[in-house]
């Protein structure tokens, strides 16, 4: 299971200066990858994956 | 008390190792539990083991760390992937869903399967690990440090200052350019496993001559400071990272040689390419070597080196370094690429907690096997069990007369090079007993020499100056003098060098090959792994008689049991 530590630890990672640009897509990333692990597998996410990309 | 354990794993080669009070107790690669060569998975099984020897809980530990920092790793996959876009449309995707399907939680994972507080479980950078790992278990006070490898987080070569219990990073070269890239894509090239094939490389070049120099030279630019860029064009790391290398690679030096196909260098005008190409790649990696020694040597003024991460694992390089005569003294731990970064991580955490550790003199690190334990076995086995009072002089005797021994003593070693611990033992002499160990009994490529363990207080007699503090880890090579080649021809290398390791009297290996010293003149032994081929070095009892039952050598040795068919 992911800790909130985790989950701080790496925002905080991509909060400095030069990495701002990245947050967007993290962001992005990681709501896929919540939406993975709640749902077990691409079955179920597979309709909001195609929309995504 | 500090107890604090160090971590490497989801690259290649998982390891863990635990300091108590800045004492390394154990250590140990994943791979020897799982029987999975190059095993990257968390080590829990590894852990367990360092832990069961200091006979400690989990939960007595008080610090857990990573070896690098998996924000950064995933940092690093995103810019790349991103500057490489569209090439790398195919392969980003699959990089991002592994970084955050698991990899980037690495740490949440550790405390939940170790069974520690997530508060407990930190990280260290990657190449900072590597450089504690060597500077740290060194026998220097003060010492330039190099990093190179693959690629850590973003850094694929540093340069460090070690004093005293600091470590301060002098300058970094960053991926894609890296020398470690460089050797596994043409190892993948020359039809090798990437993070496995390089030995063989390494072996192969002494076969071949440089005249692939300039080709080679192409790959990669080597500045007067000691920097080097790789020309990409050349490289395809974000695209295919099964082979690292594009088609202009094929383009420049040839179609890639197929997979496993048998060598034969004395008839193959192709295989005889393929080894100049070797050499050449050798020679351009020893001059960026020597390069990045010289600006270290420039930049900090030590007299003593050390060095970690893969491409410190090149022992033929190594010995580049230390002839050059830029340091007077060298050291290489015998775990140098990822295991031993486990090693580093935990040793920064204890320096932290003020304990400098101390410096490395074995390697034997691991679990220790048990006679009683190997007898009931082999009983069961139905194999012919004999309890020896001596196993040391039983193993010698049988050594001299020709016998191609397993010897199974003491705890496990660490690192890819078998110590005296888990070995397959000959004697260095005929060149028949090289090709029987590697034809039938480990079923190695031909070319690939086997190395030689001597008394250090006799290696003079037989190798020319080498540095010391590398042949205890078998982590250089030396020339064989010219008058010893005849009795150690089969383990001098085609160039008339020799991978040796010296050992000391007061070790049971050490009262081994002073006892086949007494019996035939000659203090040297042939020492290999013990492991079949595509396995691990075995580990416990169990593993050695697995080995026994399905490979024809002759006697084995466990503890104090002499086990024969």
């Amino acid at each position: 299971m992911i800790s909130t530590t985790s989950l701080r630890q790496l925002l905080k990672h991509f909060a400095s200066r030069n990495r701002l640009v990245l947050i967007p897509l993290v962001l992005v990333l990681l709501l896929a990858a919540v939406l993975l692990l709640l749902t077990e597998g691409l079955a179920y996410v597979a309709p909001f994956v195609y929309a995504l990309f | 008390m500090s107890a604090v354990l160090g971590i490497s794993a989801q690259s290649h080669d998982a390891a863990a190792a635990l300091f108590v009070d800045g004492v390394l107790v154990a250590a140990m690669q994943e791979e020897r539990c799982s029987r999975i060569k190059n095993d990257a998975s968390l080590p829990i099984r590894a852990a367990a083991a360092c832990l069961a020897w200091a006979k400690l809980e989990a939960g007595a530990l008080d610090e857990v760390v990573f070896y690098e920092n998996p924000y950064g790793k995933l940092e690093r996959v995103l810019r790349a992937g991103l500057r490489e876009l569209p090439a790398s449309l195919r392969q980003l995707p699959r990089a991002l869903a592994g970084q955050l399907a698991s990899k980037v939680w690495v740490l949440d994972a550790l405390a939940a399967r170790l069974g520690v507080d997530r508060a407990k479980v930190t990280y260290r950078e990657h190449h900072a690990s590597h450089a504690a790992s060597a500077f740290f278990l060194s026998p220097f006070e003060r010492a330039a440090v190099l990093t190179v490898d693959a690629v850590g987080e973003e850094v694929t070569t540093a340069l460090w200052l070690g004093e005293g219990s600091t470590l301060e990073c002098l300058e970094s070269i960053h991926f894609p350019h890296s020398l470690g890239l460089l050797y596994s894509a043409l190892t993948a090239w020359l039809g090798f496993e990437v993070n496995e094939g390089e030995y063989k490389v390494m072996g192969l070049a002494a076969f071949g001559r440089p005249v692939f120099e300039a080709e080679v030279r192409k790959l990669i630019s080597l500045e007067s400071d000691g920097s080097f860029t790789l020309a990409l064009e050349y490289f395809d790391s974000h695209t295919n990272t099964e082979v690292g290398f594009s088609k202009k690679l094929e383009a420049l030096l040839g179609p890639r040689r197929p997979v496993e196909r048998p060598w034969n260098l004395a008839e193959s005008a192709d295989d005889r390419r393929s080894a100049d190409v070797a050499a050449s790649l050798q020679l351009v990696l020893e001059q960026a070597m020597l390069g990045l020694a010289r600006r270290a040597k420039a930049k900090t003024g030590a007299d003593a080196l050390c060095l970690a991460g893969g491409v410190a694992l090149n022992a033929v390089a190594n010995a580049a370094l230390a002839s050059s005569g830029l340091f007077s003294e060298l050291f290489v731990q015998p775990a140098a690429g990822d295991a031993g970064a486990a090693i580093g991580a935990a040793a920064l955490a204890s320096v932290e907690r003020g304990y400098r550790p101390r410096p490395m003199s074995t390697a034997a690190l691991g679990p220790a096997v048990s006679g009683a334990v190997a007898r009931s076995l082999a009983q069961a086995l139905g194999l012919k069990v004999e309890s020896v009072p001596d196993p040391t002089s039983s193993a010698a005797e049988r050594i001299a007369k020709g016998d191609i021994v397993g010897w199974v003593n003491g705890r496990l070693e660490l690192g890819p090079r078998a110590l005296g611990q888990r070995s397959l033992l000959a004697l260095p002499h005929p060149v028949e007993v090289k090709e029987r160990i590697n034809r039938v009994i480990k079923r190695r490529e031909p070319f690939r020499p086997f190395a030689p363990s001597v008394l250090e207080s006799q290696a003079s007699r037989f190798f020319e100056p080498h540095a010391a503090h590398l042949a205890r880890f078998m982590t250089t090579v030396a020339k064989v003098k010219d008058r010893a080649r005849g009795s150690l021809e089969a383990v001098t290398h085609i160039d008339g060098t020799a991978r040796l390791q010296t050992v000391l009297e007061s070790s049971n290996f050490g009262h081994l090959i002073n006892r086949v010293g007494d019996l035939t003149g000659l203090p040297v032994v042939l020492n290999t792994s013990l492991n079949g081929k595509g396995e691990p070095i075995v580990n416990t009892e169990a593993d050695a008689l697995a080995f026994f039952t399905t490979h024809p050598c002759d006697v084995m040795f466990i503890d104090d049991v002499m086990i024969t068919r």
